[in-house]
């Protein structure tokens, strides 16, 4: 009975293989470095690998440099997969007063939690923070601080787009001129998507009424996207494949390495490291347009209010804030400086001489970025 | 041998109680959730959530979520293609398993052993890898239409179509439902097919009326197993499948994660669960038949 036996091995295997698929990928999986010292402070971070890279490879040992006595510990979250339940967790440990295992929050989970009134007021505590703008430091939410700010780039491929669009109406008309060669990532599963959509709608948002949107939550003065939701629907069939958004910011940066398309959105900081790295070949080339140009902004980190640790997280947060780390900022991530650029090296200050930080044009509120996602889901893929 | 309910109750209990504790309790909770109530164990993720319906006392309810829910014309597309997916990749998997059984089962040869062996192999390949894979397979630059070109034609792009999803579900289903369908038909005596053979009964008469009835109960287990499985998927979907229609293991991610609408997250976990428990008693009823058939209850 050799093949019953065979069979019932394929069975044994089949289940301890479907018990291996079901072990956990939750926040601390990957990362917890397991050390007890009450004076380290643990770091939630809802990103991408470049960012983790920043934090272990470069600020990390810089701060831990200066402050022997303080460790950090890094929680790494891919693209903020399990951010909802995170900001739960910080909400439960607040309501009980107990740990919540986390002292800061970097991200999008920061101006959530900021939201909910889960971080704590940063003004006092955080002596660097005088040196940022302040419309960059209120655009990011009440508790949260902007530590470093990135904005969307068009990426096109030289070799077959020689005259590459400048502005928003010449971007939406080369795409219907040029069917199944553009395409960006659904909303919801990464910013440059996102960014396309939101200046898409703001298009035929008053400045005014998007002034309000960006710093607080207003549902009704969502009508005045209707149009923009036409204008993408009318795009489906422009779009790569007739209507196809790959999911996250990769996606269509490897659509575009791989030349199926020669036009979509990109982040600044990620299009620039995949160069230097080699992802993207250097024929693919990205330019900010204008009218209005794609949306940018400020990522913010608070400190949790339950956290038991908030003097050491104040010391790392001020510490981010400083003109050599927010050098390196922009040295390893291409990432923009939030403090002025006078105090940053000479090739900073050249390299980032057009994108002041704080002329980017700031990403609705939290809330209404969360309806954009629905809306978009509802409105424009199968229209 | 005399029974002893007590002994067996005991015996019992320590699965029950992990069932009731890890699973039920959070299912209750999950369903209170999404009648709206938000007190007690809800109040952490009440905190957050946006656009909750909530009611004052514990014997009140409110459908409001659930109103939100099914007047999403969005959330009843995608039903409909969850379960049209589910339909045609339970009917395909059961019928390929069935193939490679009968195969197995009259050839015996060493083809027909390979053949089986690797049908099982998906099995050991992770449901992430080979979604990546089955959509580079059938993209715009993929395997197919590559070939295609080379012979001068013209393949479909099938990569991010919900064609993609049923192809890439089949493919990670199978192997489960041919070792079911496999092990039953190989244990169905031989002197009972040979009896039917001389008395005169073709080849598909003995697949009807001897493999057929003696096998109900392991393809009935691959088949409601393969469509749970469907039915609750989100990886596939999420990989291979368009932006829309999608599947609502893809839908409930994107309500509790991207728009922050956990409850109604919850009632669309609620309707799965639903169809999946009708799907479920089938199981049931076809072990309940087993057992009667062996004269056990």
């Amino acid at each position: 009975m050799t093949r019953r036996r065979i069979l019932c091995t394929a069975a044994f295997l089949a289940v301890t293989g479907l018990l291996t698929a079901c072990a956990g990928n939750g926040p601390g999986a990957a990362g917890a470095q397991g050390s007890d010292n009450p004076q380290n402070v643990r770091v939630y971070l809802a990103s991408d690998t470049n960012i983790q890279e920043l934090w272990e490879d470069t600020l990390i040992p810089a701060f831990t440099a200066a402050n022997p006595d303080i460790g950090v510990e890094v929680q790494f979250d891919l693209h903020g997969n399990n951010q909802t339940q995170t900001v739960a967790k910080l909400a439960a440990a607040d309501a009980q007063g107990a740990d919540p295992g986390i002292d800061i929050v970097e991200g999008d989970p920061a101006q959530q939690a900021g939201a909910a009134d889960l971080l704590v007021d940063p003004a006092g505590l955080i002596p660097g923070l005088s040196a940022v703008a302040p419309d960059i430091v209120a655009a990011a939410g009440p508790g949260a601080v902007p530590y470093r700010a990135s904005s969307v780039l068009l990426a096109y491929d030289s070799t077959k787009v020689p005259n590459p669009p400048r502005t928003l109406d010449e971007l939406l008309a080369w795409i219907k001129a040029n069917p199944g060669q553009f395409t960006y990532n659904s909303p919801k599963t990464g910013g440059s998507g996102q960014a396309f959509v939101t200046t898409v709608l703001d298009k035929f948002v008053p400045p005014d009424v998007r002034a309000q949107m960006t710093t607080g939550y207003h549902k009704d003065l969502e009508s005045h996207w209707d149009e923009g939701w036409r204008t993408l629907q009318e795009l489906n069939q422009y779009v790569f494949q007739g209507g196809v958004y790959p999911n996250g910011n990769n996606g269509t940066l490897e659509l575009l390495a791989s030349g199926q398309v020669s036009m979509s959105p990109v982040w600044s900081d990620q299009f620039l490291t995949g160069q230097r790295n080699g992802t993207i070949p250097p024929t693919v080339k990205a330019l900010q347009i204008s009218d209005p140009p794609f949306t940018g902004g400020a990522t913010p980190i608070g400190i949790v209010k339950a956290s038991d640790r908030q003097e050491n997280a104040a010391k790392l947060i001020d510490f981010l804030l400083q003109p050599a780390q927010q050098q390196a900022i922009a040295e390893k991530i291409a990432g923009y400086p939030v403090i002025p650029l006078d105090q940053l090296s000479e090739e900073v200050r050249t390299a980032f001489g057009d994108a002041r930080p704080d002329q980017l044009r700031p990403t609705y509120f939290t809330d209404h970025k969360n309806d954009l996602n629905n809306l978009w889901d509802q409105l424009v893929p199968g229209h | 041998m005399r029974r002893r309910p007590i002994a067996g109750l005991l015996m019992a209990a320590p699965p029950v109680l992990v069932v009731a504790v890890f699973v039920g309790f959070p299912i209750a909770t999950a369903i209170a959730y999404s009648l709206g109530h938000v007190g007690g164990l809800n109040t952490t993720i009440a905190r957050i959530a946006r656009d909750q319906h909530t009611v004052d006392a514990w014997w009140q309810q409110t459908f409001g979520a659930y109103t939100d829910v099914l007047g999403d014309a969005r959330v009843v597309r995608d039903l409909m293609t969850t379960v049209t997916v589910t339909f045609v990749t339970t009917v395909v998997v059961v019928v390929l398993a069935w193939v490679i059984a009968l195969y197995l089962r009259f050839s015996g040869s060493r083809a027909a052993q390979v053949l089986a062996a690797l049908a099982v192999v998906p099995m050991f390949i992770p449901v992430v890898i080979a979604s990546w894979a089955i959509l580079t397979f059938y993209a715009g630059d993929g395997f197919v239409r590559s070939v295609a070109a080379q012979l001068g034609g013209e393949a479909p792009t099938l990569g991010y179509t919900v064609t993609c999803i049923t192809i890439a579900m089949i493919w990670t289903s199978l192997p489960f439902a041919t070792l079911m369908v496999t092990s039953g038909v190989q244990s169905v005596p031989n002197a009972l097919i040979e009896a039917a053979a001389d008395a005169g009964a073709s080849l598909p008469r003995i697949v009807r009326s001897v493999l057929l009835p003696l096998s109900v109960v392991p393809t009935v287990i691959a088949a409601t197993f393969t469509a749970i499985a469907t039915l609750g998927a989100f990886t596939v979907p999420y990989f291979t499948g368009p932006n829309a229609p999608t599947m609502l293991g893809v839908d409930m991610a994107a309500f509790f994660q991207s728009y922050n609408l956990p409850q109604q997250a919850v009632v669309i976990a609620v309707i799965v669960f639903v169809i999946a428990a009708g799907i479920g008693a089938l199981y049931v009823w076809a072990n309940l038949r087993a057992a009667r058939d062996a004269g056990r209850i």
